[in-house]
């Protein structure tokens, strides 16, 4: 065991599981949703440099998004970005001292309607490039 | 628990991060409409990206997307860095390079969108 108070209640606050409330929960989730926005960002921004290279360059990209595991990736960026989204919503009407009474029932409708928007934006993208 | 950030501090950063997050929510709800659901296919070829950018509410609304994207998210590192209770010195150093890094993307974007535009 670490002897590191601070090491020890980041480690709790991240890898502990147990005993999580639901607003820790989404507060690990926010976070983690958050990092790998992040991540997608800065990968976005690169990938988009094929732009930079002209219509070869960027349409002979394009037809390799089109396969199916992308088309997973997106569904799984878009769940990402639904949550990260709703939640940061929620979260500003809690920090302006809004609707704490729906704190934890809106936090479980978020997780239900992100998953539900994803699976609805995925089929529609999944149509689309067929 | 200790922390190098003041209540002042924090509270700034809380306001500018859900304003941010606010306006991420219109511009990127935009982006995502306007690049994979109205495209045809849905996503844009070469010469529809050109196309599209060179509407200059577009470029304007890609532009305002691109800054404040890039703020929001480098703000997010660094609240979950600065949870790690850095000390002072470790936060101004953190925060220049934060502040560099967001400079560094803008001006990447912005001569993206210009080698894209000067292509035609």
């Amino acid at each position: 065991m670490s002897q590191d108070p601070k090491w020890d209640s980041w480690r709790s606050r991240w890898f502990e599981l147990r005993y999580k409330p639901a607003g820790m929960l989404a507060f690990m989730l926010h976070r983690l949703t958050g990092l790998g926005l992040v991540f997608y960002l800065f990968l976005h921004l690169a990938i988009l440099s094929k732009l930079g290279g002209g219509p070869e360059s960027w349409d002979s990209f394009l037809a390799l998004v089109r396969s199916p595991l992308i088309s997973i990736l997106d569904g799984i960026l878009l769940l990402g970005v639904l949550f990260h989204g709703l939640n940061g919503l929620r979260l500003t009407l809690i920090g302006l001292n809004l609707g704490l009474r729906w704190q934890k029932a809106s936090f479980w409708v978020i997780l239900v309607l992100s998953i539900a928007l994803a699976v609805w934006g995925s089929a529609g993208l999944w149509i689309l490039n067929k | 628990m200790r922390s190098s950030v003041n209540k002042h501090q924090a509270s700034w950063g809380w306001l500018s991060q859900a304003i941010s997050g606010i306006l991420l929510v219109v511009l990127l709800g935009i982006h995502w409409v306007a690049q994979h659901y109205l495209a045809a296919g849905g996503l844009r070829t070469y010469a529809e990206v050109v196309s599209y950018l060179e509407h200059p509410l577009v470029l304007l609304l890609e532009i305002a997307f691109l800054v404040v994207v890039t703020y929001h998210a480098l703000l997010g590192v660094r609240a979950v860095l600065l949870d790690l209770s850095p000390g002072k010195r470790l936060v101004r150093l953190l925060d220049a390079g934060l502040i560099l890094t967001g400079i560094a993307t803008v001006i990447y974007g912005i001569n993206l969108l210009r080698l894209i535009l000067a292509t035609e």
